[in-house]
């Protein structure tokens, strides 16, 4: 039924089903922000009555994919990777083509254009916010639907696309299921935690990455024991700038105060926001800023820096704390630490009413439907 | 004639939208509409409309704005009239509506309901609104199919914001002020900004004859609903006989003013020396109105010279006995009113100082509605760009055809003859350019040519400018389909250009600074379906020449036969003086002029 809708929509109207394939470099089986993402983007697709078949890069984990999906094997290599997508856009239908990454734009571009497809293309973030290369521009610019992680992300694109705005839409990030208040003293008992202030940051510690801000919020913590706080800092994610990170921690002389976890599986995940009494990441590259929502869908309160996409995941103040570079970060911990603490279940469902996964199908379709009108 | 402005924060994650940030862009419009003003939120406070009114028909509350049908469903913020208003408004009754107001307000809310999008269709007028429908959650907005009214939009991609004035839209806080180099470029390319395009990057001008919807998912692209390219096209296909050319003119000029007077206020005229002027006047006077006030502009620096249009607007005045005022403009006063000027400016323009001034002049003799002889010269083959623009074409498009020629030879005049390209800086372009109608046409009303703009901005900004504008396709976007005819595709481009980008803007800004709407019964789509098929057949002076022809009491001949005059001394000199403390205007020609008077302008406006 839906799927006839979005077929007329689209002027497809003697198809039954929509056919997108996806070109990304992970979903299923994939880590972090951008596969999660994708991986919610597809299902959303898959609700609004598209079949997806997904070709990744990379896929390290496990792969489980939803009905209506099925993922090819992962193929690392450029030349490998785009024979791969370009015979079986050969061999199967593909009426809608999704990128996932402005870096596979081009190719994306062919595979459509070979097609007769409808071409839509994510931008995440950092990847889109300077001018690409003469080529990418061109086939971006050719796109039938841009999806932006954030206004901030739209604002960069639509500065070095020539493309009409109405075609680039925000489609918000969503927040898992997994992630609602709930009691986090067990871990924190076990993480020797009781009775102190919890920090937490989730991300990749990646060196080529510092614009998360893992070394602000170390940098604060001198100040906030100084003025008596105990504050514990958990750090959650792997990657190659970690031993850095923890000379850092050491010169300031604050290593018994930060706490590296490494990256967690999903069960744990959840568990440490519910155990952090701040979700903080100062980050100043960030696309959207997934964390910050299940952060909050998990009743935790989270500050991060008034720049770029996080402005959007953090509702410009209304639902997390937006504070500027300048600003005194210990001074806006210390304040959201000591002041009155908000009703984790409260957040959570603001956070929900809008990030939540309903509001996500629903944008997708909406987004859809420009892609109908645009035939 | 009225400011509108609204704010609908139509994804579901943005925050709501802040009440002050609606009135702080409402009130940015005061002039606009200074008898009164509205807010109205819907039920969720996602979507607001703010107007300021200026009244003209209907002058009681109840028409105030925004206007909600009486069930509650339909809002709408308007700017504009409806001239058949009376003859919809008749229709929907019989066919059951409720009115509650006299006003054009109210059709429109009617019309909607009944016809949706497909509404413009029956409208006849100039016009801009947003109508809000709360069932389907909807906001609708439309702009007529010449562009007389403006309307501006910013979507952030979370929330939808628009206003009758870009300054309105940057007043409102919310919209960022970062440089569109499309707009920039497109501004020193024209001598105004070139819709969509706006000196800011977030922006955009909902183009003339298009609507735009807006749901919960956003802003669609917006969709042409008129074209004149078309409707020239059409009426070349079917060609009228030449001797019917005058009776058309006639009859389609003295319907369109009749239809222009419909107002619950007194309606003046700004008078000229020109036939399309004084033909209004004596159409004006045919329709009805005994006591018509038309103003003239006066400036000494012309007193007893072939310029000054004051003696020959007095005697059409007398030959229609109207009042006539005569308003004296010196260059104190230019220079007096100069910061109010450029404040008022909505987006540079390196024209619309006379209509600041005659419109000054009409409020002081307490008028609110004027008519003005615009667009007649477009309509009716007046401007010199129609016999130009086809004779360049003939002597240069086919050397300009040869590759390479016309760069070569822009090279060489420009290093063999620098005293004369300073002279005329645009003529080394010819060859380079004159081998189509766009290019023909940037040679006409460019003010600088693409080559030149590096002398003006940077580099970069020049190439990501000129790439996003695409000046040359953009022109030649409104010469689809092909208006039939030399003299159709002249129209068309006079009037998707410089009459939309220019004329009808500076009109806006200026007739709104001082609170006066100014109608243009020969900028009137219905007046162009009339006069399509006898376009193609225009000859040189013979569409003015039958537009004096059609009062019962033609125009003397003495305006007819009155050679062409242009705006440009003494206001150019002032302009010049007031551009640089060492230019000699006595030496500059009007490009020159307007070249140093652009710099001027757009720093001001950049401010």
């Amino acid at each position: 039924m839906v799927a006839d809708r979005l077929a007329g929509l689209l002027g497809l109207s003697n198809v039954t089903q929509l056919h997108c394939l996806a070109l990304v470099t992970d979903a299923f089986g994939g880590r972090g922000g951008i596969a999660q993402h994708n991986r919610d983007l597809l299902g959303a697709l898959v609700e609004c009555g598209a079949v997806v078949s997904v070709v990744p890069r990379y896929a390290p984990d496990r792969i489980v994919t939803p009905a209506g999906v099925r993922q090819l094997p992962a193929r690392r290599g450029k030349l490998a990777y785009s024979l791969s997508a370009l015979l079986w856009a050969r061999r199967e239908r593909v009426d809608i083509v999704f990128c996932g990454h402005l870096y596979m734009v081009t190719l994306a571009w062919l595979v459509a254009r070979l097609n007769g497809a409808k071409l839509i293309v994510q931008m995440h973030g950092i990847e889109a916010w300077s001018r690409p290369s003469r080529l990418r521009r061109l086939a971006a610019e050719a796109t039938d639907l841009v999806l932006c992680g954030s206004r901030y992300t739209r604002t960069c694109v639509l500065g070095w696309a020539a493309i009409a705005p109405e075609r680039a839409v925000v489609v918000s990030y969503t927040v898992g299921d997994a992630f609602v208040p709930g009691d986090g003293s067990r871990l924190r008992a076990s993480l020797g935690l009781e009775g102190k202030y919890v920090l937490l940051t989730v991300g990749r510690l990646d060196a080529r990455e510092r614009y998360k801000g893992h070394d602000r919020v170390i940098a604060a913590l001198p100040a906030l024991l100084a003025q008596g706080d105990d504050v514990h800092y958990l750090i959650v994610g792997e990657g190659d700038d970690r031993s850095r990170l923890e000379a850092y921690a050491r010169d300031l002389g604050v290593t018994e105060h930060v706490r590296f976890l490494g990256a967690v599986d999903a069960k744990t995940l959840a568990e440490t926001y519910r155990v952090a009494d701040l979700f903080v990441m100062p980050s100043t590259g960030e696309g959207f800023g997934i964390v910050f929502l299940e952060a909050m869908a998990s009743g935790t309160p989270a500050l991060g820096l008034a720049v770029a996409g996080a402005c959007d995941a953090l509702a410009d103040g209304e639902l997390g704390t937006a504070v500027s570079e300048t600003d005194d970060l210990a001074a806006a911990i210390s304040g959201l630490l000591s002041g009155p603490k908000r009703d984790p279940r409260g957040l959570s469902s603001a956070t929900r009413a809008r990030f939540g996964r309903t509001e996500f199908v629903a944008r997708v379709g909406a987004a859809l439907k420009r892609l109908g009108q645009a035939a | 004639m009225c400011g509108i402005n609204g704010i609908f924060s139509y994804h579901s994650a943005a925050e709501l939208p802040k009440e002050a940030e609606l009135v702080a862009t409402r009130e940015a419009m005061w002039s606009r509409g200074p008898d009164g003003s509205g807010i109205w939120w819907n039920a969720d406070r996602r979507c607001g409309l703010g107007h300021r009114r200026l009244t003209i028909i209907d002058l009681s509350d109840a028409a105030g704005q925004p206007m909600i049908s009486e069930d509650g469903r339909y809002v709408v913020s308007f700017n504009g009239e409806i001239y058949n208003y009376r003859e919809i408004h008749a229709e929907l009754a019989a066919e059951g509506a409720r009115f509650r107001t006299a006003s054009d307000t109210e059709i429109l809310l009617h019309l909607y309901a009944r016809d949706g999008a497909a509404m413009v269709h029956r409208l006849r007028g100039m016009y801009a609104f947003a109508l809000w429908d709360d069932a389907r959650r909807e906001l609708f907005l439309a702009r007529d199919p010449y562009g007389i009214k403006p309307l501006y939009t910013a979507n952030d991609g979370r929330t939808f914001r628009f206003a009758s004035q870009v300054k309105a839209v940057l007043a409102g806080g919310a919209v960022s002020r970062d440089q569109e180099p499309a707009g920039v470029a497109g501004f020193h390319l024209f001598g105004s900004v070139p819709e969509p395009f706006t000196l800011y990057r977030d922006i955009r001008a909902l183009p003339a004859g298009h609507t735009q919807l807006i749901d919960v998912g956003g802003p669609h692209e917006p969709r042409p609903f008129a074209n004149l390219a078309a409707t020239l096209a059409e009426g070349a296909r079917h060609p009228a006989p030449a001797n019917e050319l005058a009776e058309r003119i006639r009859a389609g000029a003295r319907e369109s003013v009749r239809a222009h007077l419909v107002a619950d206020v007194e309606v003046g005229l700004f008078l000229s020396a020109g036939v399309d002027s004084g033909a209004l006047l004596g159409l004006m006077r045919d329709a009805g109105p005994r006591n018509i006030r038309a103003i003239t502009l006066a400036f000494d620096e012309f007193r007893d010279t072939a310029e000054d249009e004051v003696p020959l607007a007095a005697q059409v005045a007398h030959h229609y006995g109207a009042e006539h005022i005569v308003r004296r403009v010196g260059q104190r006063e230019f220079d007096d009113d100069l910061p109010a000027i450029l404040e008022a400016m909505d987006q540079p323009s390196i024209d619309g100082i006379n209509t600041w001034f005659v419109a000054k002049a009409a409020k002081e003799a307490g008028l609110k509605v004027a008519f003005s002889g615009l667009g007649g010269d477009e309509l009716l083959a007046g401007y010199p760009s129609f016999d130009d623009l086809p004779r360049w074409r003939q002597r240069f498009g086919l050397f300009a055809t040869l590759p390479g020629v016309g760069s070569l030879a822009q090279m060489l005049i420009v290093r063999l003859a620098p005293e004369f390209v300073r002279r005329q800086p645009k003529a080394p372009g010819f060859l380079q350019y004159a081998n189509d109608w766009p290019g023909l046409y940037l040679l006409r009303r460019g003010l600088y040519l693409p080559r030149e703009l590096t002398k003006l901005m940077e580099a970069d900004l020049v190439r990501e400018g000129l790439r996003r504008l695409r000046p040359l396709r953009r022109i030649a976007e409104t010469l689809v389909p092909d208006p039939g005819s030399d003299v159709g595709r002249v129209c068309a481009l006079e009037s998707r250009h410089y009459l939309c980008n220019q004329l009808l803007r500076d009109a806006d800004w200026a007739g709104m600074a001082h609170g006066i709407e100014i109608r243009v019964p020969l900028v009137d789509f219905a007046l162009l379906r009339e006069l399509a098929p006898a376009i193609p057949t225009l000859a040189p002076g013979s569409g003015k020449t039958a537009l004096a022809m059609a009062p019962s009491r033609p125009v003397p001949d003495e305006i007819v036969t009155r050679p062409k005059t242009g705006f440009g001394v003494p206001t150019g000199a002032w302009m010049s003086a007031a551009a640089t403390e060492t230019a000699n205007p006595a030496h500059s020609s009007k490009g020159v002029i307007s070249r140093r008077w652009s710099q001027t302008v757009l720093r001001a406006c950049s401010a």
